[in-house]
């Protein structure tokens, strides 16, 4: 199986509109969605496709700062900008739009995108861990329940529910042994391929096709693995990826560092291994158990948010990391402040090179952010080199 | 005979040298042209000491040009090339600031002399020399006597504005209200310092610090970094401009070893 796209974003979104709107000729509904706090299974028991509509490109922030203030995130500017700037095949295909209150760039933002379309907003608790929490989020997802209900027509039975959990948790399953083929030294692929599958398959109006296209990955991976077939030479610095920036479109930095000789092996956040090991609890009451797995998102709209931290610690050891590059978007305070702790733990706990990378969707900054990621990869480099020679010397002392 | 070529955004610096010792040396104005800036540059420092390129058996680039030459045998960012330079002039040396035409850094080095951790300025021209020289503009005076200023003013104004548009403003409103050059050419250099010094401070390097890039040269912001940092930074006995040119050259001998 061929794993490279070489489709631009806006080929891809083009390609998926056109399946979406034979979808929608046999009637099918489209939930659009915007985080990874959505609770996808309630609008897959709704019998309805989801399709992510986050801005991950520059195009649409023009038309957005003609509202927005410039000095925002450029994820949420692209998001709205996607919304009204009527360039994106996708959006106009959306029946509504579901939101939560994360950071408060979304928050507002929402009020405006709540104009362009039929939106409902789950107000998401942020000091997840509180027992209070909890129940404040279950009756979030009950209204959600009730407003798709309304707004699509239809009853979401607990059996229905099941199902979609069911094809949820595999899907989690498949991604999760995906990304861990990439423990192998040297990986089976690069993180840019990865991020440019990913980004494709995630575009999809059948789970049980795109289960089926995870399983094919899944054994495409592992039959390299079985033939010695890496992605690169081993020896290149093993990076861990946290933050954002890691979908196609706004991936100019990781592609950057892939160009410069290291390799992306892992990628804690939205859109790489965070929370897939966490399935749906199948005993419960369905709507109990997908309140509670959603509520352990790590994002740093949450506090304390120590989850995400923990994860980044055992995903060093786990990858066999190097080096761990955190990226924020400009704007965006509470990952910029988090990076803090992530440095912590990268450089005090692990002894390990750490870059913090803050920039936008745009191309200006190339030239600065060049010199840091090659003398970051320089940085490992000379560190690697260094217990390599002194390995050596202390073979010669033997 | 090995060289190391730093192509940076207003000057293009070259480094010779032998099994032993720097041979000779040059300096250039970049004159947005990197490209030629770089092959200029060569031929000057060559020319010095009457060698032609065929003498030459490695050539390492950095800085921002590094990317316009082919000639080059390798490239190293200017990150890895100061280190490389620093250390080789003093051993003893834990910290760098670097500011260049249109970024600075701070740079903290491993016992080893590998780096541990660095920061850049954010992408404005915030706390670099192109700040200084819009300033200099703003003012109507020449960039070298911020210096002096600053060693002549009692009472230096305080800018707030970081961004080099904002500074220009508020330049001009202060020297509209009665304010000296003197006093505002100080005030602009102890801005630049509290900037340049905080991102040192991000890194931890508090002493052993050498000062390095062409804007080091700005006796008047030296002094006024090194009381921010509250410690006295390592003289070099090589010129600060040329350091991440001479680690270019030192990283093309060692690599000819090898
Ligand atoms: S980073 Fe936070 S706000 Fe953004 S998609 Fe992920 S969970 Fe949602
Ligand atoms: S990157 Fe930060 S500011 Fe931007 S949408 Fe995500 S959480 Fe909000």
């Amino acid at each position: 199986m061929n794993l490279k796209v070489d489709q631009k974003i806006d080929e891809i979104k083009t390609d998926f509109a056109q399946q979406l709107e034979m979808a929608r000729d046999q009637g099918k509904k489209v939930v659009g969605c915007l985080c990874s706090y959505f609770p996808s299974e309630i609008a897959l028991a709704a019998g309805a496709i989801t399709v992510g509509l986050c801005g991950t490109t520059e195009g649409p922030i023009e038309a957005a700062e003609k509202v927005l203030p410039v000095d925002q995130c450029p994820m949420v500017k692209a998001t709205y900008g996607r919304a009204i700037n009527n360039t994106c095949p996708i959006f106009p295909l959306t029946d509504c739009i579901v939101g939560e209150t994360t950071c408060d760039g979304r928050k507002k933002m929402y009020e405006l995108l709540g104009r362009e379309k039929p939106m409902h907003i789950m107000d998401l608790p942020q000091k997840p861990d509180e027992p209070e929490a909890q129940v404040h989020w279950l009756a979030e997802v009950k209204k959600l329940k009730a407003f798709l209900e309304n707004q699509l027509g239809v009853v979401i039975t607990d059996t229905a529910l099941k199902e979609a959990i069911r094809q949820g948790n595999r899907i989690r399953e498949l991604l999760k042994q995906i990304h861990e083929c990439r423990k192998h030294q040297p990986p089976p692929i690069m993180g840019l391929d990865l991020v440019s599958l990913s980004t494709k398959m995630g575009y999809n109006v059948s789970r049980l096709t795109y289960i089926d296209q995870l399983e094919l990955v899944l054994a495409e991976l592992r039959q390299r693995i079985q033939n010695n077939y890496y992605a690169c030479e081993p020896g290149r610095p093993r990076i861990l990826w946290t933050g954002l920036g890691n979908s196609l479109g706004c991936d100019k930095v990781l592609r950057m560092v892939e160009e410069c000789g290291g390799v992306v092996v892992c990628q804690e956040g939205c859109g790489g291994v965070t929370r897939l090991n966490d399935p749906i609890d199948t005993q419960k009451d369905p709507l109990e158990a997908i309140a509670e797995r959603y509520l352990r998102v790590t994002c740093s709209c949450m506090t304390p948010n120590n989850t995400r931290l923990n994860d980044i610690d055992l995903l060093i050891d786990e990858y066999n990391i190097d080096g761990v590059i955190d990226l924020t978007w400009q704007f965006c305070h509470g990952f910029n402040i988090e990076s803090y702790r992530v440095k912590e733990i990268v450089n005090k706990k692990h002894g390990l090179p750490f870059l913090h990378i803050v920039t936008d969707y745009s191309q200006s900054d190339i030239g600065q952010i060049r010199v840091r990621v090659e003398g970051f990869i320089e940085q490992i480099m000379a560190g690697k080199d260094n217990v390599y020679n002194r390995s050596a010397k202390s073979l010669q002392n033997i | 005979m090995f060289a190391g070529i730093d192509i940076g955004s207003i000057t293009a610096k070259c480094v010779i040298l032998n099994e032993s010792l720097i041979t000779s040396c040059a300096v250039i104005p970049t004159d947005s042209n990197p490209k030629l800036a770089g092959i200029t540059v060569f031929e000057k420092a060559l020319d010095t000491i009457g060698y032609s390129r065929k003498n030459i058996r490695r050539i390492v680039g950095t800085g921002y040009g590094r990317i316009s030459l082919d000639f080059f045998d390798q490239t190293m960012t200017e990150l890895s090339c100061q280190a490389k330079g620093v250390r080789y002039l003093d051993p003893a040396i834990e910290g760098i600031i670097d500011i260049g035409g249109q970024d600075s850094k701070a740079i903290k080095l491993n016992r080893d002399g590998t780096i541990l951790d660095f920061t850049m300025n954010d992408r404005c021209a915030a706390g670099t020399g192109r700040f200084l020289d819009v300033m200099a503009r703003a003012l109507k005076i020449d960039p070298e006597t911020f210096g002096k200023y600053y060693q002549a003013s009692k009472k230096p104004c305080f800018i707030n504005s970081t961004c080099v548009v904002f500074a220009e403003s508020e330049v001009i409103s202060l020297l509209a209200s009665g304010e000296t050059r003197v006093d505002i050419a100080a005030g602009l250099n102890e801005s630049i310092a509290r900037r340049v010094g905080l991102l040192a401070n991000r890194i931890g390097l508090d002493r052993n610090i050498a000062f390095v890039g062409g804007v080091a040269k700005n006796i008047g912001l030296r002094i006024a970094l090194e009381k921010f940092l509250g410690t006295k930074f390592v003289s070099i006995s090589q010129d600060p401009q040329i350091t991440a040119a001479l680690g270019a050259s030192l990283i093309a001998r060692e690599g000819y070893r090898m």
